[in-house]
């Protein structure tokens, strides 16, 4: 057992932004080993003042919804432990969304772009029960890892900076896990070029840098996808055969 | 589509440069950008207007097989998906720095990306297959200088180093990924099925290290090319390794 006292003498000051007063405001709390950003937040709001609005709901970096900026960094809370950041910590919400209190933002924009990704389109000759093998499943397991934290759509500076008309790195994950499997009959890469403003995306890779789930949004999903637009819509080659086979 | 709440008001029109044919990037005053070209252009003029002849049977990899490649591999380099993540951080600053306060970034500026004029680096898997076609001439020039000193020599392994950092660059290429396995969704459907995709998984643990291998061959190039010319300049920096 650890010595409680000497637990509770140790203080840390963490400054939360405010959407009342638009400003940050520091708290100080009790500082626990192994402690995570989540938990001090959740202190200040439990002890200190109360009508601090958060959001979350695992604990546990499975859930998504504890997404915010901490010292300019876009991460979970729950999974940022403090004595990773240096003694100033600050904690912002979101900024590629609109603010609703404190650190909750609106994500909603994102399930409504989800809506508008043509589904899943099994090939209907496929002898049933599906029996898929496990090379062709292998690829799309990683997309499927994702929470929706949408910490990739904070930190894209298309969305976030440019406010242009792109779907966004979570997004481009969803079309290649469709896209990817196996059974699928569709390729969404020209919707996604054409409509979802695929060209917007310069590979930056800021969005696979913060993704707490590892995901290699740019390598394995939005790269993926730019090659497969390029073969609808800019390869000579492939258009002349495409000419070629459709006059036959 | 639609895309929900984002509030585009303050910048509706300039959030993107729809209408300019010039992308906004370049038409920005942009120090770094001016920088680059300027470094270029000297760089281009001094390969040109300079050349190395072959000495001791060694072949300065700018000139393989001929400097007129250069605009090839140039324009490879150029649409380089790794290449593209420098210069658009680095020289457009879209942004600089994922972390919010040091992205010099702002709603202010145009952008671009990769529409308009920028859709040109969609065309990077024919500068590829131009490159690869290429390829052979570096390891005839390893076969030249090894037969030329009958022997193998500091200059003959540096050769051969490069070869090998361009080869891994070449085949680490995204667009090569894409290529051999990126594009296949159902492997078990396919002839030979599990050997394309074992051949998919190597080639995307070298892609996974293709912006290191880009830098790596990049540098080794200008290394190369140094090299030679200190020794064509009769600085006695080569010795033999081994007769053969
Ligand atoms: S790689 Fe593309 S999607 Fe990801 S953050 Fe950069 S611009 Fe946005
Ligand atoms: S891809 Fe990663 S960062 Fe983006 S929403 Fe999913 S888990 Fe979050
Ligand atoms: S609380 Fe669920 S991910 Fe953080």
């Amino acid at each position: 057992m650890s010595d409680l006292n000497s637990v509770s003498n140790r203080r840390i000051t963490i400054s939360i932004y405010r959407s009342e007063s638009r400003s940050y405001v520091d708290y100080t709390v009790p500082l626990e080993d192994g402690m995570v950003v989540l938990d001090a937040v959740r202190y200040v709001q439990e002890f200190i003042d109360t009508t601090l609005a958060i959001r979350w709901n695992c604990k546990a970096a499975r859930c998504g919804s504890c997404a915010a900026e901490i010292n300019n960094m876009p991460k979970l809370m729950c999974k940022t432990r403090i004595d990773t950041l240096p003694d100033k910590i600050r904690v912002a919400p979101m900024g590629a969304f609109t603010n609703v209190s404190d650190l909750v933002t609106d994500v909603s924009e994102n399930y409504m772009i989800n809506r508008q990704i043509p589904e899943f389109k099994p090939d209907e000759r496929a002898e049933r029960p599906w029996r898929i093998a496990q090379i062709d499943v292998d690829r799309t397991k990683e997309f499927r890892k994702c929470i929706e934290c949408f910490l990739c759509q904070d930190v894209c500076h298309v969305i976030r900076e440019h406010k242009a008309d792109y779907v966004g790195p979570r997004h481009v994950v969803k079309v290649a896990s469709l896209d990817m499997h196996p059974l699928d009959t569709l390729d969404r890469s020209e919707f996604l070029n054409r409509e979802g403003g695929l060209g917007f995306c310069n590979i930056t890779k800021c969005c696979q840098e913060v993704c707490p789930e590892g995901i290699h949004i740019t390598d394995n999903a939005i790269i993926q996808e730019k090659e497969r637009a390029v073969d609808g819509d800019y390869d000579p080659l492939l258009w002349i055969s495409r000419k070629i086979r459709h006059n036959r | 589509m639609d895309f929900g709440s984002r509030e585009r008001n303050e910048v509706e029109a300039g959030y993107v440069s729809r209408n300019d044919t010039i992308p906004r990037e370049l038409k920005e005053p942009n120090p770094r950008l001016w920088l680059f070209i300027i470094l270029i252009g000297i760089a281009l003029y001094l390969i040109v207007e300079f050349p190395v002849k072959p000495i001791d049977g060694y072949i300065d990899p700018f000139y393989a097989p001929t400097v007129l490649v250069l605009p090839l591999v140039g324009l490879f380099r150029i649409t380089c998906y790794a290449y593209r993540k420098d210069y658009h951080r680095h020289i457009f600053k879209h942004p600089l720095e994922c972390s919010i306060n040091n992205r010099h970034d702002s709603q202010k500026r145009g952008y671009t990306g990769e529409t308009r004029l920028f859709r040109l680096e969609n065309l990077h898997r024919y500068f590829l297959y131009g490159s690869i076609l290429i390829l052979p001439f570096f390891y005839l020039d390893i076969y030249k200088a090894l037969a030329f000193n009958m022997a193998i020599t500091l200059a003959a392994v540096i050769l051969a180093v490069n070869t090998i950092l361009v080869t891994l660059y070449l085949f680490s290429c995204h667009a090569f990924r894409h290529l051999t396995g990126g594009g296949t969704d159902c492997y078990s459907c396919k002839f030979a099925g599990r050997s394309r995709r074992s051949f998919f998984d190597v080639q995307s643990y070298l892609n996974s290290h293709h912006e290191q291998l880009a830098w790596a061959s990049l540098l080794m190039f200008i290394f190369v090319d140094l090299y030679l010319r200190a020794l064509s300049s009769g600085l006695n920096i080569n010795f033999i390794i081994l007769h053969l």
